[in-house]
């Protein structure tokens, strides 16, 4: 135990002395300070237009329009775009508009119920389309109405009717967790797919470099693994702590100018005990793969084998990370109630459900009891994998191998 | 302490590389564990140091079996490393400390080794950017941290120019002067030969020869002679020799022809015959064996 701190101390000096570490942080920092004052910085660019303009009822954007003569009349037309809609005397001279990129989007009205649109490239999300149909379609039916004796305004007014929803959410609102929940799904992915990628690295290197004889001679192989996983994961959490509370630091300096939508989807689903559930499945899972990945490193000879060497479980916990992913849109759905029981999803799958869902106290002890009893198999797996892994140099051996080897010498 | 190596075997792969090596190590007597490269050497070494289990055998020390974390043992491995990064003082200090140091013993333990070895200068640098010679030295102040009682040096003198292949004898001697159990491999003679009281010869897998190397000389000098002659070379007075002189044989050194009494022949008979032969004696001598000899005599010359 107590060379376990000893290893501990050293290792986690060595993390957090390493420069690119250091840069790393210092970066993220800068990055989340930067991005928690956007909306601060958008307001400064707001208010310099303090002259009130005269806003078209619908804005259709840097768009031209060619009427035929048989369509509609630009009269017709500007009482929903404004006066400033710019019109072409023909198609060829909008298409000319629309190639040059004078205007993104040019409309030929061919006539009452039918138009075509030119772009130059077509984008995923526009809708200067719809608007277009929509207003041929309004003034349609205002036509219609009159036609039959209406007055388009009276129905205009008839179809005003608010509706009053009074929603009582007796368990939890998705809406509400979504943000927070992606945010932190995201960071414990980077955490252990970088620190478990350190440790391996790590436990390859003082292979590589023969240090390992050296150290096993001198203490106990648990100490060794137990003392370098607590290190990584420990240098891990300190680091994502500093960068997450520079991200607080930007939010709380610039929380005014955040719209409420958005300071609910952030905290309006955190409370106390989703916290909670959050720091103990993430601690457990987080040590669950730092231990597979030791053992992966010290499986190979190398450093430069260490990569084809821990690709099994790094897919393995993307698996977990998709998930997760898919459950944000479906937190009810079969795969994440699975996903929150198997340990090796569970780090992300039960922490999600748990924001966006009622989940029931049986089933979170369950999960983490499953979680702790795996982590706790996987450490002491790691340790004799690394002492069987930690002397066999020349060619890699893989972990199902490794395991046979275990079991073999345990019958022996 | 006395400890004993008994019956020691391993296999690895269906290979057996060690076969029933025995030998015993007396504190406070140099012993030289020798063998060309491959022999089983390191294989041995590491067997005692509990880095693999061994198929079968015994370490016993004093009577009990030899646990090697129950000691203060110091140990260079024979393949060299430690952490390249890593400030020299910063991890002497760590690796004291996981062998039982605290925190100050451990410092006082570096700080001695390193500046012994003359390294003062670079304590707190990275060992990666010393040369290959004083990493060497760092290495080899690993296995002395903590004042160890049993010192266990798979060839400490590899990579070592001769000034500092001498300051580690010293350490070698004065340890064994201590009284401390002491053990090096090697497969370099010369280095070893003046500070050896045991060795174990060992030659694929298998100890070929083992005891006091002064009664080894003896008993493999015994009755040899070094015989050179004034105006003649050695290949002329072999020639004269096995003409006119019976019951010797005949090998030589670049020193002298070595003759080998046999039968009954005395040394008084053979400096008559060589006196009725009319050779001009240069060199009349008893014959004592070099560490080498007895290495290339045992494994063989073509070999060594």
């Amino acid at each position: 135990m107590r060379n376990t701190v000893k290893v501990f101390m050293f290792e986690l000096k060595s993390i957090l002395h390493k420069k690119s570490v250091m840069i790393t942080t210092l970066v993220m920092c800068a990055f989340f300070l930067i991005a928690t004052s956007v909306p601060t910085i958008m307001t400064l660019f707001d208010s310099k237009s303090d002259t009130p303009t005269e806003t078209p009822a619908v804005d259709i954007g840097n768009s031209g329009f060619f009427l035929s003569a048989d369509s509609f009349s630009e009269t017709e037309l500007a009482a929903y775009f404004g006066p400033d809609m710019k019109m072409f005397d023909s198609e060829v001279s909008l298409r000319e508009a629309v190639v040059s990129g004078t205007i993104d989007s040019g409309f030929v009205i061919q006539n009452p119920t039918s138009y075509k649109s030119i772009v130059k490239n077509k984008e995923m999300y526009s809708v200067s389309a719809q608007m277009v149909s929509s207003v041929m379609q309004k003034i349609n039916t205002d036509r219609n109405l009159l036609a039959a004796g209406i007055d388009p305004a009276k129905v205009d007014k008839a179809s005003i009717v608010n509706i009053t929803v009074n929603e009582e959410i007796l368990g939890k609102d998705a809406n509400q967790s979504f943000l927070i929940s992606y945010i932190l799904m995201f960071a414990v992915y980077m955490l252990v797919i970088m620190y478990g990628s350190f440790v391996s690295t790590s436990v390859a290197r003082e292979k590589d470099s023969r240090t390992m004889e050296i150290l096993i001679t001198s203490t106990k192989p648990s100490a060794l693994i137990v003392g370098k996983v607590l290190a990584n994961g420990c240098a891990g959490l300190i680091q994502f702590g500093v960068i997450i509370t520079a991200g607080f630091i930007g939010y709380f300096a610039n929380s005014a100018n955040y719209p409420t939508f958005i300071q609910d989807m952030l905290f309006g689903g955190l409370s106390l005990d989703a916290i909670f559930i959050f720091l103990i499945f993430t601690a457990s899972g987080y040590l669950l793969y730092l231990f597979i990945y030791a053992s992966l490193g010290s499986l190979v000879s190398k450093v430069e084998d260490v990569g084809s060497s821990v690709t099994p479980v790094t897919l393995l916990f993307m698996v977990a990370y998709l998930i997760a992913s898919l459950g944000l849109n479906m937190p009810n759905s079969l795969m994440l109630r699975i996903g929150s029981f198997v340990p090796f999803t569970a780090i992300l799958a039960m922490p999600i459900r748990y924001f966006l869902t009622s989940v029931p106290l049986i089933e979170l002890l369950i999960s983490l009891a499953l979680m702790i009893a795996t982590t706790w198999l996987l450490a002491v797996l790691s340790i004799r994998i690394y002492r069987l892994g930690s002397l066999s140099y020349g060619n890699k051996l893989s972990f199902v191998k490794a395991i046979k080897l275990l079991l073999k010498e345990k019958k022996v | 302490m006395i400890l004993e190596i008994k019956q020691l075997n391993k296999s690895f792969s269906n290979k057996q590389v060690l076969h029933d090596v025995s030998f015993t190590i007396t504190s406070g007597k140099a012993m030289g564990f020798l063998g060309r490269n491959g022999a089983g050497k390191t294989t041995t070494i590491r067997a005692l140091m509990d880095v693999f289990k061994a198929d079968s055998g015994q370490f016993i020390l004093d009577g009990k079996p030899f646990v090697p974390t129950d000691y203060r043992v110091g140990y260079l491995p024979e393949e060299r490393g430690l952490y390249a990064k890593e400030k020299i003082l910063d991890q002497l200090i760590y690796f004291s400390m996981l062998r039982g140091a605290t925190k100050k013993e451990a410092k006082i333990s570096a700080e001695y080794w390193i500046e012994r070895f003359g390294l003062t200068f670079a304590k707190n640098a990275k060992l990666e950017t010393l040369s290959k010679g004083n990493q060497q030295k760092i290495q080899i102040a690993q296995s002395l941290l903590n004042d160890p009682e049993i010192l266990i040096l798979d060839e400490p003198f590899s990579g070592l120019d001769p000034v500092n292949s001498q300051v580690l004898k010293d350490v070698i001697v004065e340890s064994i002067a201590k009284g401390k159990l002491v053990i090096f491999s090697s497969h370099q003679m010369n280095y070893v030969e003046e500070f050896c009281d045991e060795i174990a010869l060992i030659e694929n897998g298998e100890i070929v020869l083992n005891g006091n190397l002064n009664e080894i000389k003896k008993e493999m000098g015994n009755r040899r002679l070094r015989l050179a002659a004034v105006g003649m070379s050695a290949d002329q007075l072999k020639e004269l020799l096995l003409s006119k002189i019976t019951d010797i044989g005949i090998e030589h050194d670049s020193h002298s022809l070595i003759i080998e009494l046999l039968n009954e022949k005395t040394k008084h008979k053979l400096l008559q015959d060589c006196l009725n032969c009319g050779i001009d004696i240069d060199l009349f001598s008893g014959y004592e064996p070099s560490l080498n000899d007895i290495f290339v005599k045992k494994v063989g010359a073509e070999n060594a």
